[in-house]
C-alpha cells in the first residue's frame, strides 16, 4: 500500500514537471473513469492494471528499468478523457490503456490518431482493454490501435452456439438491448445469428440506457411475443432490473446475457440469476491448474478473485509485455513503430489457450467462455452461494468474428 | 481602479508567457481553465445580470461546439472562415439556439424559468445520441484542425494562444456589454421586471436578447472547446455540465464582473489536479460549494473585495494579523477534513476490506506517507485534534475580523454582501 | 388486452411509487418556495439505511427506523443548512441543496462502494399476489401502491381536517400573517421539511429493495421526480398525486409503441419519404421512452406554467 502512495505521488510529480525528466523509463499510461458515477468499472481496470505492470516490473521491466504507470481520471467524460491524454502523452507516455467506456475509448482513438498523424517519429499506442463498440476496429481502426476484448458478434455468437447445446436457448428469442452503438450492435448480432441457433426472433426492442427505473412494461412485452429466451447486451443496472422484473412476473425467461458478471450483480440479484447464461473472456474454473494459480495470485495481491473484465486486462498487458521483451531500445526509447508492428503480429497464451492478434483490423482473437449461474460453480462470487459454472470453451479461432469490410487501415510503409 | 487595472494588466502578461513556463502536460489544463472561464462568465450575463438561473446552459455550449466541427468538416479550413476564424460559427449556432430557446424560456421567469431550460437541456440531451445526422451518434464528430495563416495548430501551445485571444476579446466584449445602456437595463431586470415594465420597455424582448447574447458566448466557448478536442458528441449536453457552470459561476461569486472567471479557473485547476489524487474529489468539490454557499454568499470575488476594502481603509499591517489566522483556520480546518475523509474511504475501499481476516487487528493504511492503523488512538485523534485547533483559531479569526469592523454596526455577512454590491455597482 | 391490462396495472404502480417521493418535494416547495435538489438523495438514504438496518432489526422495522431517520436528516438539513441561506434567497438555498446532492452521493459511495449493494425483498413478503394472464403479480408491487396510497389519505386528512393542517396551510400561503397571528413558523417549516424527507426516505427503503439500491439510484430518479411536481403543479399534493399516475402510465405504456413520425406520415401516404428523411422521423416511441416525461413538462410549462393543480402561477 505504501510504494503504492509513493508511486501514485511520483507520478503527479512526473506529470507535472515531465519537462524536466531526461532518463526514459517506459511510460504506460491509465486514462480511466475513476470517480463519479461510473468509477466503478474503472477502479476494476485500475486494479488489473496495477497487479500486470507490477508483474512486469517484477520480471525486470524494460529496458532495464521498471515500467513506470501514470494513472489519469478522465472524470468520465469525452472531454476529461482527451484532455488527460494530451497530459499523459505531455509527461512522455507511449502506451495509454483504457477500458471503461466505449465514447472515451472513440475520442482517444481519434486523439491518437490525429497525434501520430502530427507526430511522426513520436507514436503513441493505444491499448484498448475493454471499449467494445464494434466501429473501434471498424470504420475507426487505425495502426496504433489494438482491441484486447471480445465484441458483440463474439458475444452472441458463442452465446447461442453454448446455449443451444445446452438445449436451453430454445426456438423463440427476444433482442432487449440498450439504445445506443453497443446495443445495436447486439441487437445486429443477435438477428444474424437467428439461422446459427436455429431460432425465431420474436421481437425486439431498445430502451434508454440507465434511465428506466422500471422494467415490468418491457417484460409484459417480451411475454405476449411468447419467447423462451431473452438475449441482452445490457449492463450494470439495466441487467439487474430487468432480471428482477422477470422473476416477479412469475416468468419461466432465461437470459443469455454479455455482462453478468460484473461485481455485485449475483449479490443484488440473489436466486433470480441461477440459471442465466453469459459469454465472457475468461472463468477461472474453465481455466484448469494454470487459471487457479493466476487467480491465487492475482487475489494475493489484490485481495480479490479476478472477475468481469481484470482478467482480459491482465492478459492484454501480459501480452505486451512479452513483445516488449524481444524490442531492445533505440536510443534509450521504445520504437512504437516497430513495437506496433510486433504486436500486429504477435500471438500468446493465457490459462484458457492461444490468443493472436488479427494483422487486418488489430481485433486479439482470444478463447471465449460461456458459463452459467450456478450453485455447482467452484468459486462462488460475491459471499453468495452461487458462482459461474463454465459449459463450453471456445478456441481463439472458434469464436471469432470475421473483419469488418469498414476498416481501412494506413500502415507504415 | 489603477490598482485593479494594473493587476489586469500583469495578469494578461502572465498569461502570455505561461506556455514557456509551463511543462507541456499542464498547457492542455491551461486551455480547459480558459474555455471554463468564458463559458462561465457568458452564463453570469444571463444569471448573475440578467438574475435568470439557467440549468441547461450546456444546451448552448454543445451546439457551438457541434456547429464549429460541422463547419470545420465543411469548410476544411479554407474559404473565408480558417481555422482560427471558426469560433465564429459556434456564436452564430449558439445565437440562434439562444434566441429560439429564450423566446419560450423567457415567457416564464423565477424556477419555471429554471425547470424550462432543465427540460430544453434534458430533452436535447436524451434525443441527440439518436440524431446522427447531427450529432454523429453516440461517437460524436471528430475534425481536424487545418492550417492557416501560415500556423499549423499541431501542438497545445499555438491552440493555447488561440483560444486565448478569442477568450480575452470575448470576456472585453461581454464587460462592454454591461456598460452599454441595454447593459444596464440587464441589471434592472434582474432588480425588478415589473417596473421596467411600466417604463414602457418591452421586458419580453430584452430578456430574449439577453438569453441569446449569453449562448452566443457560450457558444463560442464551445468552439474553442471543439478547436481544442477535435471532437465533441452528446455527453456535452449532459445535465453534469450545466451544473458544473452554475457550480463555478456562484463559487466565484456572480455579483462581481470577474468573478465566475476565477471561479472557473480555480474550480476547473481543482478538478484536474485533485482528481489524479484521490477519488473523492467530488466529495471535496460538493463541500467547497456547500461552504461558500452558506458562509460566502457572495463567492470567492466577494471575500476578495471585502478584505481588499479592509486594505484599502487600514493598510496592510493592519489586516495581515487577521488575514494570517483565517488563513491558517482554512488550512488546518481543510487538513482534519481531508485527513478523515481519506482515511475512511481507505477504510471502507472494497480492496483493503478484503484483505481483513477474522479475529485480527486490521492492517496499517497508508495516508500522506506515513503508516496508521485503524485500531490506533491516534488515528482517529488526529483528524479530531486538528478540527479542534482549526476551530480555535477560528475564534481568534473571527474576533480579529470583527475588530476590524469595530464602528460598523452588524458585521454579520448581509452586511458583507451589501458592501459587496455597493462595491461594483 | 393482456398488454394493455398489464400495463395499466404496472403504471399505476409505478407512478404510485413517484407519487410517495415527490409528494415531500411538492409540499416543501409549496412551503418554502425552495426546489429541493436533494430530495432524490433523501430516497436513496432511505434505501441505503433500510439495507443497513435489516441485517440487525429485520425489514419491517427497518423500513418504518430508516423513515424515522431520514426525517430527522431533513430536520438537520433545514435547521443547520437552509435557514442559514434562507435571508440570500430561493436562489441560493436551490444551490445549497444542489451541492448537498453531492455530498450524500459521494458520502455513500465512500461507506458502501461503487456497485449495487446485496438489499433485496425479504422471503416472507416475496410471493405471488394473484395472477393476471397466466402471470404472477407479485404482491410487493401491491404493497409498495398501498402505502403509497396509506401516505397520500393521511396527509391529505391532516392537511384539510385537522388544526395542524390549517396551520400548515396557513403557513404555505402567508408566512408572514400566520407568524404575526403566533405560530411558529420556522417550526412549521422545519416540520414539513422533515416529514417531506421523510416521505422520500420511506419510498426508498421499499423501492430500493424491489429495484436496486446503487449510489446512483438518486440521480436516476432525481429528474423525474422534478417533471411530476412541475406537471402536477409545484405545492400541489392532488397535483402531484395526477401527475405520478400520468407519468407512470405514459413510461408504461410508450415502450409497448413501436411508432415512429414516420408512421404518422405513412398514413398521410409520405411514409416513404419520412423514413428517408430518417434521423428523428424514424425514432420508435418505445425506444425515447424516458424522453416523453420532458417533453411533457416542457409544454406544460409553456401552456399551463402552474401545472395540472397549481395555484401559484
Amino acid at each position: 500500500m505504501h510504494t503504492k502512495t509513493t508511486l501514485r505521488l511520483l507520478t503527479l510529480g512526473t506529470t507535472l514537471f515531465a519537462g524536466i525528466a531526461c532518463a526514459d523509463p517506459l511510460k504506460v499510461a491509465l486514462v480511466e473513469t475513476l470517480s463519479g458515477p461510473s468509477a466503478a468499472t474503472g477502479q476494476m481496470f485500475r486494479a488489473a492494471t496495477r497487479f500486470q505492470i507490477e508483474r512486469l516490473n517484477a520480471e525486470g521491466g524494460w529496458n532495464g528499468e521498471p515500467i513506470q504507470l501514470i494513472e489519469l481520471d478522465s472524470q468520465g467524460t469525452p472531454a476529461g478523457a482527451s484532455e488527460k491524454l494530451k497530459a499523459a502523452i505531455g509527461s512522455g507516455a507511449q502506451m495509454i490503456v483504457q477500458g471503461a467506456s466505449s465514447v472515451a475509448a472513440g475520442q482517444i482513438t481519434e486523439d491518437v490518431r490525429k497525434y501520430n498523424l502530427r507526430n511522426k517519429g513520436k507514436e503513441v499506442v493505444f491499448l484498448n482493454v475493454g471499449g467494445e463498440a464494434l466501429e473501434l476496429t471498424g470504420s475507426k481502426c487505425h495502426f496504433y490501435h489494438f482491441r484486447f476484448n471480445g465484441n458483440a458478434p463474439i458475444r452472441v455468437k458463442t452465446l447461442v452456439v453454448a446455449m443451444k447445446e445446452a438445449g436451453a436457448l430454445g426456438s423463440k428469442v427476444y433482442s432487449m438491448n440498450q439504445n445506443y452503438s453497443w446495443g445495436l450492435d447486439m441487437e445486429k448480432a443477435i438477428t444474424e445469428n437467428a439461422a446459427t441457433g436455429g431460432y425465431q426472433l420474436v421481437g425486439k426492442s431498445l430502451h434508454d440506457t440507465q434511465k428506466v427505473q422500471d422494467f415490468s412494461p418491457y417484460i409484459a412485452r417480451i411475454q405476449a411475443s411468447g419467447a423462451e429466451t431473452v438475449l441482452t447486451g445490457n449492463w450494470g443496472n439495466d441487467l439487474l432490473l430487468l432480471m428482477k422484473a422477470s422473476r416477479s412476473a412469475g416468468l419461466k425467461l432465461r437470459f443469455g446475457t454479455a455482462f453478468l458478471d460484473q461485481p455485485g450483480n449475483l449479490a443484488n440479484a440473489g436466486d433470480v440469476a441461477l440459471g442465466h447464461y453469459v459469454s465472457h473472456p475468461f472463468n477461472i474454473e474453465a481455466a484448469g491448474e494454470e487459471g487457479e494459480r493466476f487467480a491465487t495470485q492475482y487475489q494475493a495481491s489484490t485481495g480479490h478473485l479476478p472477475a468481469y473484465i481484470e482478467p482480459q486486462t491482465v492478459f492484454a498487458l501480459q501480452m505486451v509485455g512479452n513483445v516488449l521483451k524481444k524490442l531492445p531500445a533505440q536510443d534509450g526509447r521504445l520504437n512504437t513503430r516497430s513495437f506496433a508492428l510486433a504486436l500486429e503480429k504477435a500471438s500468446d497464451s493465457n490459462p484458457l489457450g492461444e490468443v493472436r492478434m488479427r494483422t487486418e483490423d488489430h481485433q486479439l482473437l482470444m478463447p471465449f467462455v460461456v458459463s452459467v449461474v450456478s450453485k455447482e460453480a467452484r468459486y462462488k462470487v460475491d459471499g453468495t452461494d452461487m458462482g459461474f459454472l463454465p459449459i463450453k470453451s471456445f478456441s481463439a479461432d472458434e469464436a471469432a468474428a470475421p473483419v469488418q469490410d469498414t476498416c481501412q487501415m494506413q500502415r507504415p510503409e | 481602479m489603477k490598482l485593479t487595472k494594473i493587476l489586469l494588466a500583469v495578469l494578461l502578461l502572465a498569461l502570455l508567457v505561461l506556455p514557456a513556463i509551463l511543462p507541456a502536460a499542464m498547457v492542455n489544463a491551461a486551455i480547459q481553465m480558459l474555455i471554463a472561464a468564458l463559458f462561465a462568465c457568458a452564463f453570469n450575463l444571463l444569471c448573475g445580470q440578467g438574475g435568470m438561473l439557467s440549468f441547461g446552459h450546456a444546451a448552448y455550449f454543445g451546439v457551438g461546439s457541434f456547429a464549429t466541427l460541422h463547419a470545420m468538416n465543411a469548410l476544411n479550413g479554407e474559404g473565408l472562415l480558417p481555422t482560427p476564424l471558426l469560433p465564429l460559427i459556434g456564436a452564430l449556432g449558439g445565437f440562434i439556439c439562444g434566441l429560439c430557446a429564450g423566446w419560450f424560456a423567457t415567457k416564464r421567469a423565477g424556477v419555471y424559468f429554471s425547470m424550462i431550460t432543465l427540460a430544453l437541456a434534458e430533452l436535447l440531451h436524451s434525443l441527440a445520441p439518436h440524431l446522427s445526422m447531427l450529432f454523429g451518434g453516440e461517437a460524436g464528430i471528430s475534425s481536424m484542425r487545418s492550417p492557416a495563416w501560415g500556423l499549423d495548430f499541431g501542438d497545445a501551445t499555438q491552440v493555447y494562444y488561440l483560444t486565448l485571444g478569442w477568450v480575452v476579446l470575448s470576456i472585453a466584449l461581454l464587460y462592454a456589454f454591461t456598460l452599454t445602456p441595454m447593459g444596464r437595463l440587464t441589471f434592472a431586470l434582474r432588480e425588478n421586471g415589473h417596473r421596467l415594465q411600466f417604463l414602457g420597455y418591452n421586458v419580453h424582448r430584452l430578456r430574449v436578447l439577453v438569453f441569446a447574447l449569453s449562448a452566443m458566448f457560450a457558444g463560442i466557448a464551445g468552439g474553442l472547446q471543439a478547436l481544442n478536442l477535435e471532437s465533441a458528441n452528446y455527453v456535452l449536453f449532459d445535465m453534469r455540465f450545466s451544473a458544473e457552470v452554475v457550480l463555478n459561476t456562484y463559487i466565484g461569486g456572480v455579483n462581481v464582473f470577474l468573478g465566475p472567471v476565477l471561479g472557473a479557473a480555480l474550480m476547473t485547476f481543482f478538478g484536474n489536479a485533485a482528481s489524479d489524487l484521490t477519488q473523492s474529489w467530488l466529495l471535496y468539490q460538493g463541500l467547497l460549494f456547500v461552504l461558500v454557499m452558506m458562509f460566502m454568499p457572495s463567492g470567492l470575488a466577494g471575500l476578495v473585495l471585502c478584505w481588499s476594502a479592509q486594505i484599502r481603509r487600514r493598510g496592510w499591517l493592519a489586516v495581515i494579523p487577521a488575514a494570517l489566522s483565517a488563513l491558517i483556520t482554512a488550512g488546518l480546518l481543510s487538513l482534519a477534513v481531508v485527513f478523515a475523509i481519506e482515511t475512511l474511504q481507505r477504510v471502507f475501499s472494497q480492496d483493503y476490506q478484503a484483505l481483513l481476516i477474522a479475529d485480527q487487528p486490521w492492517p496499517a493504511i497508508s495516508l500522506f506517507g506515513r503508516e496508521w492503523l485503524p485500531g490506533a488512538l491516534l488515528t482517529w485523534a488526529m483528524p479530531l485534534l486538528l478540527g479542534l485547533a482549526g476551530l480555535l483559531v477560528l475564534k481568534l479569526a473571527r474576533r480579529q475580523w470583527l475588530r476590524l469592523l469595530d464602528d460598523e454596526p452588524a458585521a454579520g455577512p448581509v452586511a458583507l454582501r451589501s458592501r459587496v454590491e455597493g462595491e461594483q455597482s | 388486452m393482456e398488454f394493455l391490462t398489464v400495463s395499466l396495472l404496472n403504471g399505476v404502480i409505478y407512478g404510485l411509487l413517484l407519487f410517495m417521493v415527490s409528494a415531500g418535494l411538492t409540499l416543501i416547495f409549496g412551503m418554502m418556495g425552495v426546489l429541493n435538489f436533494a430530495h432524490a438523495s433523501f430516497y436513496m438514504v432511505g434505501a441505503y439505511l433500510a439495507y443497513t438496518l435489516q441485517k440487525f432489526v429485520g425489514f419491517t422495522s427497518a423500513v418504518l427506523l430508516s423513515t424515522v431517520l431520514v426525517g430527522l436528516l431533513g430536520v438537520i438539513v433545514e435547521r443547520f443548512f437552509l435557514r442559514r441561506v434562507h435571508k440570500h434567497g430561493h436562489a441560493h438555498e436551490l444551490l445549497l441543496t444542489f451541492g448537498l446532492t453531492f455530498i450524500i452521493a459521494e458520502l455513500i459511495k465512500l461507506f458502501y462502494g461503487n456497485f449495487s449493494v446485496e438489499y433485496r425483498i425479504p422471503e416472507f413478503l416475496n410471493f405471488a399476489a394473484f395472477q393476471v394472464f397466466n402471470t404472477d403479480y407479485p404482491f410487493y408491487r401491491l404493497l409498495m401502491g398501498g402505502v403509497s396510497l396509506l401516505v397520500f389519505g393521511l396527509i391529505y386528512l391532516l392537511l384539510t381536517r385537522t388544526r395542524v393542517g390549517i396551520v400548515v396551510r396557513a403557513a404555505i400561503h402567508r408566512p408572514q400573517m400566520a407568524e404575526a397571528l403566533g405560530h411558529n413558523v420556522p417550526l412549521v417549516f422545519m416540520a414539513v421539511f422533515g416529514i417531506g424527507a421523510a416521505l422520500a426516505g420511506l419510498a426508498g427503503a421499499l423501492a430500493g429493495a424491489f429495484y436496486t439500491t446503487n449510489p446512483n439510484m438518486a440521480l436516476e430518479l432525481g429528474v423525474i421526480v422534478f417533471v411530476v411536481v412541475v406537471v402536477g403543479g409545484l405545492g400541489s399534493m392532488a397535483g402531484a398525486m395526477i401527475a405520478s399516475l400520468l407519468i407512470g402510465l405514459i413510461s408504461s405504456f410508450a415502450v409497448g409503441v413501436d411508432l415512429s413520425l414516420a408512421s404518422l406520415f405513412g398514413l398521410l401516404g409520405a411514409g416513404d419519404w419520412a423514413q428517408q428523411m430518417g434521423g428523428l422521423m424514424t425514432l420508435k416511441v418505445s425506444s425515447v421512452a424516458a424522453t416523453i416525461p420532458f417533453a411533457l413538462m416542457l409544454l406544460i410549462l409553456l401552456i399551463r406554467p402552474s401545472g395540472l393543480m397549481g395555484e401559484k402561477g
